[in-house]
């Protein structure tokens, strides 16, 4: 507080709402707000921060003061293609924004500095490079903790609204700049979703951050009236709204947007193995889901508003209805952003496929709110086996078969001294979300802080994870290795350990606690392509310690349970086909030397290269 | 169908210039260009026989053994008694050095061909193959320029890559594509496969009678296009920009003002700077290898139906077209009955599915390898693949190992011969 006025909480910012191609067109220009912290010029904030270095020009440019009073009056700078300023604000504003989203679906306060040990170099922040390079890409690059976006001339033709051969700007473009934000905050979540162990792993990559990008378009209220009015309700109809990269999808001479949330009819599950194409699978997927719930939600007033007859009048609809259907929309859209979030805590550690995502979806929505008074669940199980995406080994798709194994009677309880050590945790987290720690001034005390330990078993792992915690979870893990899919005869890292507070639409509270541990086998390598096979489960426990879920990848050597082992088997086999498609599919492969083919599959971890148009 | 069965019955037999009754047979022959590919097959057609010549090119020669040399022996072993050589038909797979080099010797003007083969990409006038072409050989040329630029000293890891931009040279190429576009005797009818009219991709054609043709490929889907498509990555864009400077430096984004130097106590460790300078990027490597894949994909994939007899050409296919044709059940069918199989891309492995060797090929069918092994490539032709042929109890040769091939083919310096019973 200062002269007595309180400092506001959010910080409005203007950005493009999807790309300076729709710049001259209504409601392009968005305002959106994002949480209020002190920012030195860059911007520069509590864990992102934008640093304008062009590695082409060799050079720096100015970096815009958003605490600036003449910038403040106006709610930032307006959108300017010319002005650099404007960019490093939009992409502050936007990866702000996306960062926001999962914090609050999350219920806690993510992190996103790193350390690259072998460089010695420690980054406090996500960093983004505005204008990094020349070239029609943007990606995040885990090494450098850092999203490049590149600048590039559009090509000669079929540039569509764009001008030939102008300079366009991948971090002018919402979805891009949201794209690649997720891909560094599942990465956080999720590293070792980097190594792709099978055709969906990077698949998902992709397509969970087109489904960010994309459902966040619906919280642009102005475009989605507009979009509404226009499409007579139909959310389906080809406008800004589902598209994603527009003016990049042209400038790159593809005729088109770069993708969108519909279904390529060209696409199908089986046969799709480009990362991308595939991720677009699962979007289409999580649209339809949206989109059928959206229907059934507006039925009302769509009747309401028709006397019953359900067809609208000729001409413009009223103001009055397509507010009120906008506002349904967006409500939907966020409830499916925070749904897809939310999934997050109920992944396994490594190994992920589509299936997986749907039972972690599926599970931490009942969680929630066991009733699914929207009918979202339904509505996205249908989504997806429409869609030919089926969990390995569940029954059926019915809602209990695809919830996650439940553990609860054969996993025993986590131990005393942990439940007292908790307590600590609880109150570092709850302190997170306290006001203060939303007033910029407030500095968590250094013993609340969780505190972040490297274990070196084998190789460098970083978790937020007080020690003594950590050793009671390694302890636990080693003694129920069998019931876990674990090897007891293999080192067991702990990978992860957090707490999750959730409020159910009906208020109520929900306290979780996840857990990951992992197990890894290097030698395998020269069979994999130069990648290690993984396994590894993650728990989720209530807050008195007793385990509801197991999410297994189990190892080969799994003790206990042959079920287990031989699920381990068979995921070995399938990381191993996978190398072979991988190598069809590598135009490199036959003009690699030894050790670049011994290598292969730890190149295609690298987004810069995935990314390629 | 029932027209091919009265064919055959009327041809089941003839007899060979001493009067004995002969088993009819498919005679194919492959020539020892070196590092490229060159197949002739002979298919009995009453007391004679009708000629394919499979594409006529090498990158590099065999030992002793120069392209002219290969070409004046084609044409040496297509001369009929009048003293005329004629083929029938003859296909170009695709357009790369190592396939069609052969072609722009002067000698094959007096060849009299009815036919000539070759992918739709090669379509004069159809605007997606124009597209494809000027996009594959506009950065086949500034990759050139950009080797060239760094003179005359490449090291090891160019060597590696500049045949293969070389062979993607459409320039270099010209004389010999001329002649496949409009030279040769008998004013032969151009097909481009798979032909887009009528949608049928089998047809029957008077130059080969009794004769099928399946095109398995190249088609016009997406996934297939791509293939024949360098990524539009950045490298790709810089060499795009007819700027083939590898030191290229675009114009500035935004004007003087907004512009700071490099502080000398700069917020960027300087292995960073150098990291987010090298971002836009990709290795040269790559670039070559997309650009010898693109054209790769434009490959035609054929398979010969002879009187119940499949023969399977895929030329330098990759994945994009395997994949498709691995995908049809028609296909499926027919590759499941192959008894020749001309190994893709000279063994390398990405041209052949393992499921294809492994479970789709029949016992004991011969397959034929134009290959040399190059220090450069050394995983061309891929060991494993061999292996897994022979594995199949196929009988398999090298071109580049004449001395040690099996019994059911006979060898003479430079060419390989098998002969598949009809």
């Amino acid at each position: 507080m200062e002269n007595g006025i309180a400092q506001p909480a959010r910080r409005p910012l203007k950005i493009f709402a999807s790309d300076p191609l729709q710049g001259r067109t209504v409601g392009n220009r968005a305002r959106i707000d994002v949480l209020n912290e002190s920012l030195s010029p860059g911007p520069v904030g509590a864990r992102v921060e934008v640093i304008d270095f062009d590695g082409v020009q060799k050079c720096f440019y100015l970096p815009v003061m958003l605490d600036d009073p003449p910038i403040l009056m106006q709610g930032g700078l307006e959108p300017s293609e010319s002005d650099p300023r404007f960019h490093q604000q939009m992409v502050y504003a936007v990866a702000m924004k996306t960062l926001e989203n999962f914090d609050r679906a999350l219920g806690r306060v993510l992190r996103l500095g790193s350390r690259d040990r072998p460089r010695q170099a420690t980054y406090p922040r996500l960093r983004l490079f505005p204008h990094a390079f020349y070239g029609a890409n943007a990606f995040y690059d885990p090494k450098l903790n850092a999203i490049l976006f590149g600048y590039f001339k559009a090509e000669a033709e079929d540039v569509g609204a764009n001008l030939p051969g102008q300079t366009v700007f991948t971090c002018l473009s919402h979805d891009v700049i949201a794209h690649e934000m997720t891909h560094a905050i599942v990465d956080r979540l999720r590293p070792l979703f980097l190594e792709p162990t099978n055709g969906d792993v990077l698949a998902f990559h992709e397509g969970f951050a087109d489904i960010i990008a994309l459902f966040q378009h619906f919280s642009f209220q102005d475009i989605v009236r507009e979009q509404i009015q226009r499409t007579r309700l139909d959310l389906r109809a080809p406008t800004s709204l589902i598209q994603l990269a527009q003016q990049f999808g042209y400038a790159t001479g593809s005729g088109r947007a770069l993708r969108s949330a519909l279904d390529d009819p060209t696409l199908k599950l089986q046969g799709t193995f480009e990362p991308h194409d595939r991720g677009s699978i699962l979007v289409a997927a999580v649209f339809d889901g949206f989109f059928k719930t959206y229907q059934r939600r507006i039925g009302d007033l769509v009747r309401i508003a028709t006397g019953g007859t359900g067809t609208l009048p000729a001409g413009d609809l009223h103001p009055d209805l397509v507010n009120r259907i906008a506002t349904e929309a967006s409500r939907t859209a966020q409830r499916v952003l925070d749904m897809c979030i939310r999934a997050f805590d109920y992944m396994p550690p490594v190994d992920v496929t589509f299936g997986d995502f749907l039972r972690a979806m599926v599970t931490a929505d009942y969680e929630l709110n066991a009733e699914d008074d929207l009918n979202l669940r339904g509505a996205m199980i249908e989504a997806f086996r429409f869609r030919g995406i089926y969990p390995d080994g569940v029954r059926s798709l019915a809602e209990e078969s695809l919830l996650w194994e439940n553990v609860e009677k054969t996993l025993p309880p986590l131990s005393k001294d942990v439940l007292t050590l908790l307590q600590g945790v609880f109150f570092g987290a709850l302190r997170s979300f306290d006001i203060g720690w939303q007033d910029p001034t407030y500095e968590t005390s250094p013993e609340l802080k969780q505190q972040s330990v490297s274990f070196d078993e084998g190789e460098e792992i970083e978790i937020d994870v007080n020690e003594d915690l950590a050793e009671h979870l390694h302890a636990y893990a080693t003694a129920n290795a069998g019931a876990l899919g674990l090897d007891s005869d293999a080192k067991i890292q702990v990978r992860g350990f957090h707490t999750v507070f959730r409020v159910a639409p009906n208020g109520r509270l929900l306290v979780e606690l996840v857990t990951q541990f992992t197990q890894v086998d290097h030698t395998v390598k020269d069979e994999l392509g130069g990648l290690p096979f993984r396994g590894g489960c993650t728990l989720v426990a209530s807050s008195n310690g007793v385990f509801r879920y197991l999410i297994s990848k189990p190892m080969r050597k799994a003790s206990g349970d042959l079920a287990r082992s031989t699920a381990g088997d068979s995921r070995f086999s399938r990381q191993k086909d996978y190398l072979h498609l991988c190598d069809m599919r590598n135009a490199l492969f036959p003009y690699f030397t030894s050790d670049e083919a011994g290598t292969r599959m730890l190149e295609l971890m690298n987004f810069a290269n995935l990314h390629e148009g | 169908m029932a027209i091919k069965r009265e064919k055959r019955t009327t041809r089941a037999r003839h007899t060979d210039a001493h009067g004995r009754e002969t088993d009819r047979k498919v005679i194919i022959r492959m020539y020892n260009v070196g590092f490229g590919d060159a197949f002739l097959l002979q298919i009995p057609d009453g007391g004679g026989y009708r000629r394919i010549l499979f594409d006529c090119g090498s990158i590099e020669a065999a030992q002793g053994m120069k392209i002219k040399e290969v070409v004046d022996r084609i044409i040496r072993d297509v001369t009929d008694a009048d003293g005329s050589a004629r083929i029938d038909v003859v296909v170009a797979t695709h357009r790369h050095k190592d396939h069609v080099s052969g072609f722009g010797d002067p000698s094959w003007d007096d060849v009299i061909v009815q036919e000539v083969w070759m992918p739709w990409t090669e379509h004069p006038t159809d605007a997606e193959a124009r597209r494809i072409r000027d996009t594959q050989s506009r950065l086949a040329l500034n990759l050139q320029a950009a080797l060239s630029l760094r003179g005359p000293a490449l090291g090891e890891r160019e060597q590696r890559y500049q045949d293969l931009v070389s062979n993607s040279l459409m320039l270099s190429n010209d004389r010999a594509m001329r002649t496949l576009h409009s030279g040769f005797s008998g004013a032969p009818r151009r097909r481009f496969l798979p032909a887009d009219e009528d949608g049928k991709r089998s047809f029957e054609t008077d130059a080969l009678p009794g004769l099928k043709v399946h095109i398995l490929g190249p088609s016009r889907s997406p996934e297939v296009i791509r293939d024949m498509d360098p990524p539009k990555g950045k490298s790709f864009l810089r060499f795009h920009e007819g700027s083939p400077t590898v030191t290229f430096i675009p114009q500035p984004p935004f004007s003087n003002d907004f512009r700071l130097p490099v502080p000398s106590s700069a917020t960027l460790r300087p292995d960073d700077m150098d990291k987010i300078g090298g971002a836009g990027l990709f290795s040269d490597l790559a670039v070559a290898v997309a650009l010898d894949k693109a054209v790769n994909g434009t490959s035609l994939m054929i398979i010969l139906e002879i009187a119940g007899i499949y023969l399977l050409f895929p030329g330098d296919a990759q994945w994009g077209t395997w994949n498709e044709a691995l995908g049809d059940p028609e296909w499926r069918e027919l590759l499941g009955r192959i008894s020749f199989y001309k190994i893709g891309h000279h063994g390398s492995h990405n041209a052949t599915p393992r499921d294809f060797v492994e479970k789709m090929i029949p016992d004991g069918i011969s397959a034929m390898a134009s290959t040399l092994t190059r220090q450069i490539w050394p995983d061309i032709p891929r060991a494993q693949l061999l292996a897994g042929l022979v594995a199949r109890k196929a009988n398999v040769a090298r071109s580049d190992q004449e001395s040690s091939v099996g019994k059911t083919f006979t060898a003479e310096e430079g060419v390989i011969e098998t002969h598949i019973p009809l």
